[in-house]
Protein backbone atom coordinates (compact mmCIF):
# COMPACT_ATOMS: atom_id res chain seq x y z
CA UNK A 1 0.00 0.00 0.00
CA UNK A 2 1.14 3.51 -0.32
CA UNK A 3 3.68 4.96 1.93
CA UNK A 4 2.88 8.03 3.11
CA UNK A 5 4.51 10.57 0.46
CA UNK A 6 2.39 12.98 -0.85
CA UNK A 7 2.08 13.39 -4.18
CA UNK A 8 -0.39 12.68 -7.05
CA UNK A 9 1.78 9.40 -8.03
CA UNK A 10 -0.12 8.51 -4.57
CA UNK A 11 -3.66 8.03 -6.06
CA UNK A 12 -2.66 6.36 -8.86
CA UNK A 13 -2.62 2.41 -9.08
CA UNK A 14 0.69 0.95 -9.78
CA UNK A 15 0.22 -2.69 -11.57
CA UNK A 16 1.95 -4.59 -8.97
CA UNK A 17 -0.84 -3.05 -6.40
CA UNK A 18 -2.90 -3.99 -8.99
CA UNK A 19 -2.47 -7.54 -8.95
CA UNK A 20 -1.92 -7.76 -4.92
CA UNK A 21 -5.66 -6.02 -4.57
CA UNK A 22 -7.08 -8.69 -7.41
CA UNK A 23 -5.47 -11.58 -5.59
CA UNK A 24 -6.90 -10.36 -2.15
CA UNK A 25 -10.34 -10.02 -4.36
CA UNK A 26 -10.05 -13.20 -5.50
CA UNK A 27 -9.57 -14.95 -1.63
CA UNK A 28 -12.77 -13.56 -0.62
CA UNK A 29 -14.74 -14.23 -3.72
CA UNK A 30 -13.62 -17.59 -3.35
CA UNK A 31 -14.64 -17.96 -0.12
CA UNK A 32 -18.27 -16.30 -0.18
CA UNK A 33 -18.80 -18.44 -3.52
CA UNK A 34 -19.09 -15.14 -5.46
CA UNK A 35 -18.15 -16.80 -8.86
CA UNK A 36 -14.59 -14.36 -9.83
CA UNK A 37 -11.18 -15.81 -10.53
CA UNK A 38 -8.22 -14.70 -12.28
CA UNK A 39 -6.71 -15.24 -15.79
CA UNK A 40 -3.67 -14.98 -17.12
CA UNK A 41 -2.60 -14.38 -20.61
CA UNK A 42 -0.39 -17.24 -21.86
CA UNK A 43 2.54 -14.83 -23.21
CA UNK A 44 3.22 -12.10 -21.21
CA UNK A 45 2.16 -12.80 -17.91
CA UNK A 46 -0.86 -10.16 -17.64
CA UNK A 47 -3.87 -10.77 -16.01
CA UNK A 48 -7.21 -9.69 -15.20
CA UNK A 49 -10.09 -10.67 -12.95
CA UNK A 50 -13.22 -12.56 -14.57
CA UNK A 51 -16.77 -13.14 -13.84
CA UNK A 52 -20.16 -14.30 -15.46
CA UNK A 53 -23.14 -14.49 -13.87
CA UNK A 54 -26.58 -14.70 -15.75
CA UNK A 55 -29.89 -11.96 -15.24
CA UNK A 56 -33.16 -12.18 -16.15
CA UNK A 57 -35.03 -9.29 -17.99
CA UNK A 58 -38.53 -9.28 -18.51
CA UNK A 59 -39.90 -6.94 -21.12
CA UNK A 60 -43.24 -5.89 -19.51
CA UNK A 61 -42.02 -4.08 -15.99
CA UNK A 62 -40.11 -0.75 -16.06
CA UNK A 63 -36.98 -1.35 -14.68
CA UNK A 64 -37.06 -0.25 -10.75
CA UNK A 65 -34.48 -1.40 -7.53
CA UNK A 66 -35.32 -4.09 -5.62
CA UNK A 67 -32.99 -4.43 -3.03
CA UNK A 68 -32.99 -8.00 -0.69
CA UNK A 69 -32.09 -7.93 2.61
CA UNK A 70 -29.28 -10.53 3.08
CA UNK A 71 -25.64 -10.49 2.81
CA UNK A 72 -25.80 -11.00 -0.95
CA UNK A 73 -27.72 -8.38 -2.39
CA UNK A 74 -28.00 -8.39 -6.20
CA UNK A 75 -29.89 -5.76 -7.56
CA UNK A 76 -31.41 -6.62 -10.72
CA UNK A 77 -31.55 -4.22 -13.83
CA UNK A 78 -34.88 -5.02 -14.56
CA UNK A 79 -36.94 -6.20 -12.37
CA UNK A 80 -39.32 -9.51 -11.37
CA UNK A 81 -36.48 -11.84 -10.55
CA UNK A 82 -34.16 -11.47 -7.51
CA UNK A 83 -31.94 -13.94 -8.11
CA UNK A 84 -29.31 -14.81 -10.76
CA UNK A 85 -29.64 -17.64 -12.11
CA UNK A 86 -26.78 -20.71 -12.76
CA UNK A 87 -26.57 -22.84 -15.99
CA UNK A 88 -29.23 -25.30 -14.43
CA UNK A 89 -32.00 -23.26 -13.98
CA UNK A 90 -31.21 -21.31 -16.92
CA UNK A 91 -33.39 -23.52 -19.73
CA UNK A 92 -36.38 -23.17 -17.40
CA UNK A 93 -37.52 -19.42 -17.90
CA UNK A 94 -40.50 -18.42 -19.72
CA UNK A 95 -40.74 -16.66 -22.71
CA UNK A 96 -41.88 -13.24 -22.31
CA UNK A 97 -38.59 -13.21 -19.59
CA UNK A 98 -34.83 -13.35 -21.24
CA UNK A 99 -31.74 -14.19 -20.29
CA UNK A 100 -28.60 -12.54 -20.28
CA UNK A 101 -25.45 -13.83 -19.58
CA UNK A 102 -22.93 -11.30 -18.52
CA UNK A 103 -19.21 -11.49 -18.62
CA UNK A 104 -17.30 -8.95 -16.62
CA UNK A 105 -13.54 -8.28 -16.42
CA UNK A 106 -10.95 -6.54 -14.29
CA UNK A 107 -7.92 -5.10 -16.78
CA UNK A 108 -5.00 -2.86 -15.97
CA UNK A 109 -4.37 0.32 -17.88
CA UNK A 110 -0.79 1.08 -18.09
CA UNK A 111 -2.04 4.59 -19.91
CA UNK A 112 -4.08 6.05 -17.20
CA UNK A 113 -2.74 3.89 -14.17
CA UNK A 114 -6.31 2.90 -13.35
CA UNK A 115 -8.41 -0.69 -13.77
CA UNK A 116 -11.30 -0.85 -16.14
CA UNK A 117 -14.22 -2.62 -16.39
CA UNK A 118 -14.67 -4.26 -19.70
CA UNK A 119 -17.86 -6.49 -20.18
CA UNK A 120 -20.67 -8.17 -22.38
CA UNK A 121 -23.39 -9.29 -22.65
CA UNK A 122 -25.74 -12.03 -24.88
CA UNK A 123 -28.68 -13.70 -25.02
CA UNK A 124 -28.91 -17.53 -24.71
CA UNK A 125 -29.27 -17.80 -28.41
CA UNK A 126 -25.70 -16.10 -28.91
CA UNK A 127 -26.95 -12.76 -29.83
CA UNK A 128 -25.44 -10.01 -28.41
CA UNK A 129 -26.90 -6.87 -26.67
CA UNK A 130 -26.10 -3.53 -28.75
CA UNK A 131 -24.79 -0.55 -27.48
CA UNK A 132 -28.05 0.62 -27.54
CA UNK A 133 -29.33 -2.11 -25.40
CA UNK A 134 -27.00 -1.32 -23.16
CA UNK A 135 -27.56 2.24 -22.80
CA UNK A 136 -31.21 1.57 -21.81
CA UNK A 137 -29.79 -1.06 -19.12
CA UNK A 138 -28.04 0.90 -17.05
CA UNK A 139 -29.56 1.66 -14.35
CA UNK A 140 -31.54 4.54 -13.55
CA UNK A 141 -29.72 6.54 -11.42
CA UNK A 142 -26.65 7.00 -13.94
CA UNK A 143 -29.06 7.44 -17.07
CA UNK A 144 -28.97 11.39 -16.54
CA UNK A 145 -24.74 11.39 -16.61
CA UNK A 146 -24.87 8.63 -19.63
CA UNK A 147 -27.61 10.96 -21.85
CA UNK A 148 -25.22 14.18 -21.18
CA UNK A 149 -22.26 12.07 -23.13
CA UNK A 150 -22.67 8.76 -24.60
CA UNK A 151 -19.45 8.36 -26.11
CA UNK A 152 -17.85 9.37 -22.88
CA UNK A 153 -18.59 6.58 -21.22
CA UNK A 154 -19.85 3.15 -22.51
CA UNK A 155 -18.63 2.46 -25.54
CA UNK A 156 -17.59 -0.59 -27.97
CA UNK A 157 -13.76 -1.35 -27.57
CA UNK A 158 -11.38 -4.13 -28.79
CA UNK A 159 -10.17 -5.85 -25.81
CA UNK A 160 -6.88 -5.42 -25.43
CA UNK A 161 -5.65 -8.86 -24.64
CA UNK A 162 -8.49 -11.21 -26.23
CA UNK A 163 -9.07 -9.07 -29.45
CA UNK A 164 -12.72 -9.24 -29.47
CA UNK A 165 -15.43 -6.60 -28.90
CA UNK A 166 -16.10 -5.86 -25.30
CA UNK A 167 -17.95 -2.61 -24.14
CA UNK A 168 -16.10 -0.30 -22.12
CA UNK A 169 -16.83 2.22 -18.63
CA UNK A 170 -14.16 5.05 -19.93
CA UNK A 171 -11.03 4.79 -17.83
CA UNK A 172 -10.15 8.70 -18.07
CA UNK A 173 -12.53 9.93 -15.17
CA UNK A 174 -12.06 7.29 -12.69
CA UNK A 175 -8.88 9.10 -10.88
CA UNK A 176 -11.39 12.05 -10.36
CA UNK A 177 -13.67 10.04 -8.24
CA UNK A 178 -10.89 7.57 -6.70
CA UNK A 179 -9.32 10.73 -5.00
CA UNK A 180 -11.27 11.90 -3.11
CA UNK A 181 -12.50 8.20 -1.98
CA UNK A 182 -8.87 7.79 -1.44
CA UNK A 183 -8.01 10.82 0.13
CA UNK A 184 -10.94 10.37 3.09
CA UNK A 185 -9.08 6.90 3.65
CA UNK A 186 -5.99 8.26 4.15
CA UNK A 187 -6.71 11.04 6.41
CA UNK A 188 -8.21 8.13 8.69
CA UNK A 189 -5.09 6.43 8.22
CA UNK A 190 -7.03 3.50 6.68
CA UNK A 191 -5.42 1.41 3.42
CA UNK A 192 -8.52 0.08 1.40
CA UNK A 193 -8.27 -2.51 -1.03
CA UNK A 194 -8.64 -0.11 -4.75
CA UNK A 195 -10.08 -2.85 -6.49
CA UNK A 196 -13.26 -2.83 -3.97
CA UNK A 197 -13.66 0.66 -3.39
CA UNK A 198 -13.62 1.05 -7.30
CA UNK A 199 -15.80 -1.78 -8.00
CA UNK A 200 -18.49 -0.91 -6.07
CA UNK A 201 -18.19 2.21 -7.26
CA UNK A 202 -18.68 1.80 -11.11
CA UNK A 203 -20.18 -1.76 -11.03
CA UNK A 204 -23.20 -0.89 -10.72
CA UNK A 205 -23.45 1.07 -13.58
CA UNK A 206 -23.81 -1.96 -15.71
CA UNK A 207 -25.69 -4.28 -13.43
CA UNK A 208 -22.94 -5.32 -11.56
CA UNK A 209 -22.93 -5.77 -7.54
CA UNK A 210 -20.70 -6.56 -4.87
CA UNK A 211 -21.66 -8.33 -2.02
CA UNK A 212 -21.83 -6.28 1.74
CA UNK A 213 -19.06 -8.55 2.83
CA UNK A 214 -16.38 -7.47 0.37
CA UNK A 215 -16.61 -4.02 2.65
CA UNK A 216 -15.11 -6.33 5.48
CA UNK A 217 -12.00 -6.78 4.13
CA UNK A 218 -11.41 -3.31 1.64
CA UNK A 219 -10.35 -1.46 4.70
CA UNK A 220 -7.79 -4.53 6.44
CA UNK A 221 -4.43 -3.07 6.29
CA UNK A 222 -2.48 -5.78 4.64
CA UNK A 223 0.50 -5.48 6.55
CA UNK A 224 2.45 -8.11 4.22
CA UNK A 225 1.89 -5.84 1.18
CA UNK A 226 3.49 -2.71 3.18
CA UNK A 227 6.92 -5.09 3.64
CA UNK A 228 6.68 -5.94 -0.38
CA UNK B 1 18.67 16.38 -46.91
CA UNK B 2 15.45 15.79 -45.98
CA UNK B 3 13.95 18.35 -43.46
CA UNK B 4 12.27 16.43 -40.65
CA UNK B 5 8.64 18.44 -41.49
CA UNK B 6 8.67 16.44 -45.10
CA UNK B 7 8.90 13.57 -43.19
CA UNK B 8 4.67 14.46 -41.53
CA UNK B 9 3.92 15.19 -45.21
CA UNK B 10 5.03 11.66 -46.41
CA UNK B 11 3.62 10.26 -43.81
CA UNK B 12 -0.25 12.32 -44.17
CA UNK B 13 -0.18 11.38 -47.78
CA UNK B 14 0.80 7.56 -48.02
CA UNK B 15 -1.37 6.20 -50.24
CA UNK B 16 -2.66 2.35 -51.18
CA UNK B 17 -3.93 1.43 -54.31
CA UNK B 18 -6.98 -1.02 -53.91
CA UNK B 19 -9.82 -2.78 -55.43
CA UNK B 20 -13.29 -3.21 -54.08
CA UNK B 21 -14.87 -6.67 -54.70
CA UNK B 22 -18.58 -7.28 -53.45
CA UNK B 23 -18.37 -10.93 -51.86
CA UNK B 24 -19.81 -13.34 -54.17
CA UNK B 25 -22.78 -14.87 -51.84
CA UNK B 26 -24.54 -11.34 -51.91
CA UNK B 27 -27.54 -11.11 -53.17
CA UNK B 28 -27.70 -8.68 -56.18
CA UNK B 29 -29.82 -7.40 -59.44
CA UNK B 30 -26.88 -6.66 -61.72
CA UNK B 31 -23.54 -8.01 -61.83
CA UNK B 32 -21.11 -5.96 -59.42
CA UNK B 33 -17.91 -4.28 -60.63
CA UNK B 34 -15.45 -4.01 -58.88
CA UNK B 35 -14.36 -0.19 -57.62
CA UNK B 36 -10.67 1.07 -57.68
CA UNK B 37 -9.91 3.12 -54.61
CA UNK B 38 -6.44 5.24 -53.44
CA UNK B 39 -6.57 4.59 -50.04
CA UNK B 40 -5.23 6.83 -47.18
CA UNK B 41 -2.94 4.71 -44.89
CA UNK B 42 -3.76 7.60 -41.83
CA UNK B 43 -7.16 7.43 -41.65
CA UNK B 44 -9.86 4.67 -41.22
CA UNK B 45 -11.71 2.05 -43.81
CA UNK B 46 -15.28 3.40 -42.67
CA UNK B 47 -14.43 6.81 -43.03
CA UNK B 48 -13.10 6.88 -46.69
CA UNK B 49 -15.55 4.11 -48.37
CA UNK B 50 -18.66 6.12 -48.21
CA UNK B 51 -18.37 5.47 -52.31
CA UNK B 52 -17.17 2.57 -52.32
CA UNK B 53 -20.50 1.92 -50.87
CA UNK B 54 -22.69 3.71 -53.12
CA UNK B 55 -21.28 2.23 -55.70
CA UNK B 56 -22.70 -1.57 -54.33
CA UNK B 57 -25.57 -0.51 -53.14
CA UNK B 58 -26.60 0.06 -56.65
CA UNK B 59 -26.82 -3.23 -57.67
CA UNK B 60 -28.28 -4.56 -54.71
CA UNK B 61 -32.00 -4.34 -53.19
CA UNK B 62 -32.49 -2.28 -50.05
CA UNK B 63 -33.16 -5.08 -48.06
CA UNK B 64 -30.30 -6.71 -48.25
CA UNK B 65 -27.90 -4.06 -47.63
CA UNK B 66 -26.84 -4.04 -43.71
CA UNK B 67 -23.89 -2.47 -42.02
CA UNK B 68 -20.87 -2.87 -44.25
CA UNK B 69 -17.44 -4.70 -43.64
CA UNK B 70 -14.42 -5.82 -45.30
CA UNK B 71 -12.39 -8.87 -45.09
CA UNK B 72 -9.12 -9.56 -46.72
CA UNK B 73 -8.06 -13.40 -47.70
CA UNK B 74 -10.59 -14.34 -45.15
CA UNK B 75 -9.98 -12.18 -42.33
CA UNK B 76 -12.33 -9.73 -41.19
CA UNK B 77 -10.81 -5.98 -41.31
CA UNK B 78 -10.85 -3.73 -37.99
CA UNK B 79 -12.09 -0.88 -39.12
CA UNK B 80 -10.82 0.84 -36.08
CA UNK B 81 -6.80 0.12 -37.04
CA UNK B 82 -5.90 3.06 -39.43
CA UNK B 83 -5.72 1.59 -43.43
CA UNK B 84 -1.75 1.67 -43.22
CA UNK B 85 -1.40 -0.66 -39.95
CA UNK B 86 -3.91 -3.44 -41.47
CA UNK B 87 -2.10 -3.05 -45.18
CA UNK B 88 1.54 -3.82 -43.49
CA UNK B 89 0.12 -6.00 -41.01
CA UNK B 90 -1.57 -8.36 -44.11
CA UNK B 91 -0.97 -8.13 -46.98
CA UNK B 92 2.66 -5.27 -47.39
CA UNK B 93 4.59 -8.11 -49.34
CA UNK B 94 2.10 -8.87 -51.70
CA UNK B 95 1.32 -7.87 -55.55
CA UNK B 96 -0.98 -4.22 -55.44
CA UNK B 97 -3.28 -3.28 -56.01
CA UNK B 98 -4.58 -4.45 -52.51
CA UNK B 99 -7.99 -6.58 -52.87
CA UNK B 100 -10.19 -6.20 -50.13
CA UNK B 101 -14.04 -7.74 -50.16
CA UNK B 102 -17.10 -6.04 -49.41
CA UNK B 103 -19.95 -7.45 -47.34
CA UNK B 104 -23.18 -6.62 -46.01
CA UNK B 105 -23.98 -9.70 -44.44
CA UNK B 106 -23.46 -11.66 -41.44
CA UNK B 107 -21.33 -9.05 -39.50
CA UNK B 108 -18.84 -11.05 -37.26
CA UNK B 109 -20.33 -9.86 -34.38
CA UNK B 110 -17.40 -11.54 -32.27
CA UNK B 111 -14.57 -9.94 -34.58
CA UNK B 112 -15.38 -6.67 -35.40
CA UNK B 113 -16.61 -3.20 -33.95
CA UNK B 114 -19.85 -1.99 -35.00
CA UNK B 115 -19.37 1.28 -36.62
CA UNK B 116 -22.87 3.06 -37.43
CA UNK B 117 -21.79 6.05 -37.47
CA UNK B 118 -19.29 8.92 -37.98
CA UNK B 119 -19.74 9.29 -34.96
CA UNK B 120 -18.26 5.91 -33.77
CA UNK B 121 -14.80 6.70 -35.71
CA UNK B 122 -14.83 10.36 -34.08
CA UNK B 123 -15.43 9.02 -30.90
CA UNK B 124 -12.48 5.81 -31.34
CA UNK B 125 -10.02 8.36 -33.14
CA UNK B 126 -10.35 10.89 -29.90
CA UNK B 127 -10.17 8.57 -27.11
CA UNK B 128 -7.03 7.24 -28.47
CA UNK B 129 -5.58 10.82 -28.68
CA UNK B 130 -5.97 11.07 -25.26
CA UNK B 131 -4.74 7.79 -24.61
CA UNK B 132 -1.52 8.88 -26.37
CA UNK B 133 -2.02 12.61 -24.39
CA UNK B 134 -1.97 10.55 -21.15
CA UNK B 135 1.22 8.95 -22.02
CA UNK B 136 3.27 11.46 -23.07
CA UNK B 137 1.91 14.38 -20.92
CA UNK B 138 -0.43 13.07 -18.03
CA UNK B 139 -3.24 14.11 -20.38
CA UNK B 140 -2.18 18.49 -19.12
CA UNK B 141 -1.79 19.16 -22.80
CA UNK B 142 -5.05 17.26 -24.46
CA UNK B 143 -7.16 18.69 -21.25
CA UNK B 144 -5.81 22.39 -22.03
CA UNK B 145 -7.09 22.07 -25.03
CA UNK B 146 -10.86 23.55 -26.18
CA UNK B 147 -13.40 21.55 -27.67
CA UNK B 148 -13.04 23.32 -30.89
CA UNK B 149 -9.31 22.32 -30.77
CA UNK B 150 -10.55 18.29 -30.41
CA UNK B 151 -12.95 19.50 -33.01
CA UNK B 152 -10.08 20.96 -35.52
CA UNK B 153 -8.06 17.50 -35.25
CA UNK B 154 -11.12 15.31 -36.23
CA UNK B 155 -11.97 17.45 -38.95
CA UNK B 156 -8.48 17.72 -40.56
CA UNK B 157 -8.36 13.92 -40.42
CA UNK B 158 -12.10 13.61 -41.77
CA UNK B 159 -11.43 16.15 -44.84
CA UNK B 160 -7.38 15.41 -45.18
CA UNK B 161 -6.51 19.07 -44.31
CA UNK B 162 -2.32 18.47 -43.51
CA UNK B 163 -1.95 22.17 -42.19
CA UNK B 164 -5.59 22.36 -40.57
CA UNK B 165 -4.75 18.80 -38.57
CA UNK B 166 -0.57 19.80 -37.33
CA UNK B 167 -2.10 23.27 -36.37
CA UNK B 168 -3.37 21.58 -33.40
CA UNK B 169 -1.66 18.69 -33.37
CA UNK B 170 2.27 20.54 -32.99
CA UNK B 171 1.14 20.98 -29.63
CA UNK B 172 0.73 17.37 -28.58
CA UNK B 173 4.64 16.60 -30.04
CA UNK B 174 5.98 20.06 -27.64
CA UNK B 175 7.50 19.16 -24.24
CA UNK B 176 8.68 21.19 -21.57
CA UNK B 177 12.18 22.17 -22.29
CA UNK B 178 13.57 20.78 -18.94
CA UNK B 179 13.08 17.95 -20.68
CA UNK B 180 14.43 15.92 -23.70
CA UNK B 181 11.13 14.21 -24.69
CA UNK B 182 7.73 13.07 -23.93
CA UNK B 183 6.88 11.12 -20.31
CA UNK B 184 6.28 7.69 -22.05
CA UNK B 185 5.93 6.92 -25.57
CA UNK B 186 2.95 5.85 -27.31
CA UNK B 187 3.51 2.66 -29.11
CA UNK B 188 1.34 -0.31 -29.89
CA UNK B 189 3.64 -3.38 -31.33
CA UNK B 190 1.23 -6.15 -33.65
CA UNK B 191 1.95 -9.48 -35.22
CA UNK B 192 -0.71 -11.31 -36.97
CA UNK B 193 -0.07 -14.50 -35.54
CA UNK B 194 -0.90 -13.77 -31.83
CA UNK B 195 -3.81 -13.98 -30.27
CA UNK B 196 -3.29 -10.80 -28.38
CA UNK B 197 -4.15 -8.20 -30.91
CA UNK B 198 -1.22 -6.13 -29.86
CA UNK B 199 1.60 -5.42 -27.37
CA UNK B 200 1.67 -1.60 -25.54
CA UNK B 201 3.64 -0.88 -22.05
CA UNK B 202 4.96 2.06 -21.08
CA UNK B 203 8.34 2.96 -22.50
CA UNK B 204 10.05 6.07 -21.38
CA UNK B 205 12.27 7.88 -24.60
CA UNK B 206 14.61 8.97 -22.42
CA UNK B 207 17.54 6.24 -20.47
CA UNK B 208 18.47 7.32 -16.88
CA UNK B 209 21.42 8.59 -17.99
CA UNK B 210 20.22 11.06 -20.41
CA UNK B 211 20.68 8.75 -23.84
CA UNK B 212 17.80 8.86 -26.08
CA UNK B 213 16.58 4.99 -26.38
CA UNK B 214 15.92 3.60 -29.88
CA UNK B 215 13.75 1.67 -31.73
CA UNK B 216 15.71 -1.23 -30.94
CA UNK B 217 15.84 -0.59 -27.03
CA UNK B 218 12.02 -0.78 -27.48
CA UNK B 219 11.75 -3.77 -28.96
CA UNK B 220 14.37 -5.66 -27.05
CA UNK B 221 12.26 -4.32 -24.25
CA UNK B 222 9.01 -5.63 -25.01
CA UNK B 223 9.40 -7.97 -28.22
CA UNK B 224 12.55 -9.20 -28.36
CA UNK B 225 11.74 -12.27 -30.55
CA UNK B 226 11.18 -9.46 -33.16
CA UNK B 227 14.61 -8.96 -33.22
CA UNK B 228 16.62 -11.52 -32.21
CA UNK B 229 18.30 -13.97 -35.22
CA UNK B 230 17.50 -17.42 -35.17
CA UNK B 231 20.68 -18.63 -37.12
CA UNK B 232 21.98 -15.49 -37.30
CA UNK B 233 19.03 -14.98 -39.94
CA UNK B 234 16.61 -12.13 -39.56
CA UNK B 235 13.32 -13.77 -39.84
CA UNK B 236 11.18 -10.73 -39.57
CA UNK B 237 10.34 -7.43 -40.32
CA UNK B 238 9.65 -4.15 -38.19
CA UNK B 239 7.46 -1.55 -40.41
CA UNK B 240 5.63 1.23 -39.61
CA UNK B 241 4.17 3.14 -42.60
CA UNK B 242 5.49 0.73 -45.11
CA UNK B 243 9.27 1.41 -44.61
CA UNK B 244 11.35 -0.75 -41.92
CA UNK B 245 13.08 2.24 -40.27
CA UNK B 246 16.54 1.99 -38.79
CA UNK B 247 16.75 0.34 -35.41
CA UNK B 248 18.88 2.93 -34.11
CA UNK B 249 16.32 5.33 -35.06
CA UNK B 250 15.73 7.39 -31.33
CA UNK B 251 12.18 6.88 -30.67
CA UNK B 252 10.98 10.17 -29.58
CA UNK B 253 11.95 11.14 -32.83
CA UNK B 254 10.00 8.43 -34.43
CA UNK B 255 7.07 9.59 -31.92
CA UNK B 256 7.25 12.91 -32.68
CA UNK B 257 7.01 12.37 -37.21
CA UNK B 258 5.98 9.09 -37.94
CA UNK B 259 2.98 8.75 -35.38
CA UNK B 260 -0.26 8.05 -37.32
CA UNK B 261 -2.83 11.16 -36.75
CA UNK B 262 -4.05 9.19 -33.27
CA UNK B 263 -0.55 9.90 -31.37
CA UNK B 264 0.46 5.95 -31.74
CA UNK B 265 3.15 4.36 -33.33
CA UNK B 266 1.53 1.47 -34.83
CA UNK B 267 4.60 -1.06 -35.56
CA UNK B 268 3.85 -4.21 -37.57
CA UNK B 269 5.88 -7.19 -37.02
CA UNK B 270 5.83 -9.36 -40.16
CA UNK B 271 7.41 -12.42 -41.83
CA UNK B 272 10.47 -11.10 -43.90
CA UNK B 273 9.66 -12.52 -47.57
CA UNK B 274 12.27 -15.45 -48.19
CA UNK B 275 12.52 -13.91 -52.34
Amino acid sequence: VSCSMSGEEDLFLEEKRFKQYCEEFIKHSQQIGDGWEWRTSKDLGDGYLSKTHFQVRNRNISPDLKEKNNDNIEQTLFTHVEESLDDSQVAGVCATEEVIRYEYHVLYSSSYQVPVLYFRACFLDGRPLTLDEIWKSVHACYQARLLEGPWDTITQQEHPLLGQPYFVLHPCRTNEFMSSVLTGSRKQNRHPNYIILWLSTVGPVVGLNLPLSYAKIASEQNTNADSV
Amino acid sequence: MTDDKDVLRDVWFGRIPTCFTLYQDEITEREAEPYYLLLPRISYLTLVTDKVKKHFQKVMRQEEVNEIWFEYEGTPLKWHYPIGLLFDLHASNTALPWSITVHFKNFPEKDLLHCHSKDVIEAHFMACIKEADALKHKSQVINEMQKKDHKQLWMGLQNDKFEQFWAINRKLMEYPPEDSGFRYIPFRIYQATTERPFIQKLFRPIASGGELHTLGDLLKDVCPSAITSEDGEQKTQVMIHGIEPMLETPIQWLSEHMSYPDNFLHISIIPRPTD
